[in-house]
């Protein structure tokens, strides 16, 4: 009984002194709503800038890229047939993220 | 982003106007099945949308897979995922939720799946309440068991006060609800219930509070909830 009311206080006071969550979204939501709801040129620009602004900048505890960034910014890339860069993206989701793998490379090679 | 989050909840006054009666359930009790598979992929299935409104699919599949992430899974890319799933035909959850995902899980690697049904989105014809009723059912790829699942009454009243009195008041008052109406808003409704609802997830790889969560009490997986932004 102890022990978990230690853990408890221990987890309690971790989350009480975080200063942020794992990882910062900017406006990803809304500029990711806008691109589902109506997808042109305007939404796809918009969602792209909110991707380089999530790369280049992490204030989340981790200071990591969230997973799936690197590769959705892939994806539109894709769509705007720039591969050279947007297969530069996608192995970036490998690297940081290798559990990614399965799913990954199998879009890498639709793109060969 | 989360720091508007955790913003908005702390001036966001909470009245549980009801929930389960029962005696507190440790996490590690009330989702064992997360806690034995240890997931780390998670799929984000379409949402499900079961209400009236045509657009409460998409206010919550913009807003699902950031809370998911920041729970410490990894999420398998949304709109690439979105696009494969279109183009195998297999955009309808429906078709899957009571079926085998160990597809999913050879095609991308997902260790569980994330359904989401919304069953109701109502919004007030003169007010500002929108009124949600939304479930969230994990499960596993591996085995089909169900991991996770909530259930959640959000009545969520989008008025903001100007402050001021009087007829004035009145009018300010109104004027500012009807522009908090607009698709935006509704985007934070949904983003703000699914942050409510998962909060529960046990932490995943990521986070700092990965094994060790499971020593703290759940909540109830059925529940009704009045969140107001003032």
């Amino acid at each position: 009984m102890k022990r978990i009311i230690l853990i408890i206080t221990i987890v309690s006071l971790t989350s009480c002194s975080a200063p942020t969550n794992l990882y910062t979204w900017n406006k990803y939501e809304n500029s990711s709503y806008n691109f589902l709801k109506n997808t042109n040129e305007n939404t796809t620009n918009k969602l792209s800038e909110e991707y380089k602004k999530i790369i280049k900048k992490q204030k989340g505890i981790r200071g990591e890229v969230p997973p799936g960034v690197y590769a959705d910014y892939g994806f539109l890339l894709l769509q705007s047939n720039n591969m050279v860069q947007a297969r530069e993206m996608l192995q970036k989701e490998i690297e940081l993220y290798p559990e990614s793998k399965v799913f990954i490379e199998r879009i890498i090679k639709l793109t060969e | 982003m989360k720091k508007s989050i955790i913003t908005l909840l702390l001036i966001t006054s909470v009245v549980i106007t009801s929930c389960t009666s029962t005696a507190p359930v440790l996490k590690s009790v009330a989702y064992k099945g997360m806690y034995d598979e240890k997931p780390l992929v998670a799929l984000i299935m379409p949402p499900i949308n079961r209400s009236t409104n045509i657009d409460a699919k998409e206010y919550f599949h913009s807003t699902i897979y950031t809370p998911i992430a920041d729970a410490g899974y990894y999420v398998i890319p949304p709109f690439l995922s979105m696009e494969i799933m279109k183009k195998e035909s297999a955009f309808d959850a429906e078709l899957f939720i009571n079926s085998p995902l160990n597809k999913f899980s050879e095609v991308f690697g997902a260790d569980i799946a994330v359904f989401t049904i919304i069953h109701k989105w109502d919004k007030s014809s003169i007010g500002s309440n929108v009124s949600v009723e939304i479930e969230y059912i994990i499960k596993s790829t591996r085995t089909n068991q169900v991991l996770y699942t909530r259930r959640g009454e959000i009545k969520y009243d989008t008025s903001v006060s100007t402050g001021l009195a009087g007829i004035g008041g009145l009018v300010a008052n109104l004027a500012v609800s009807a522009a908090n109406t607009a698709a935006a808003k509704y985007v934070d409704v949904a983003r703000i219930c699914n942050y409510y609802i998962l909060k529960d997830l046990p932490a995943g790889k990521y986070s700092q509070n990965n094994g060790i969560d499971g020593a703290l009490f759940a909540g109830a997986n059925k529940f009704k909830v009045n969140l107001s932004s003032q």
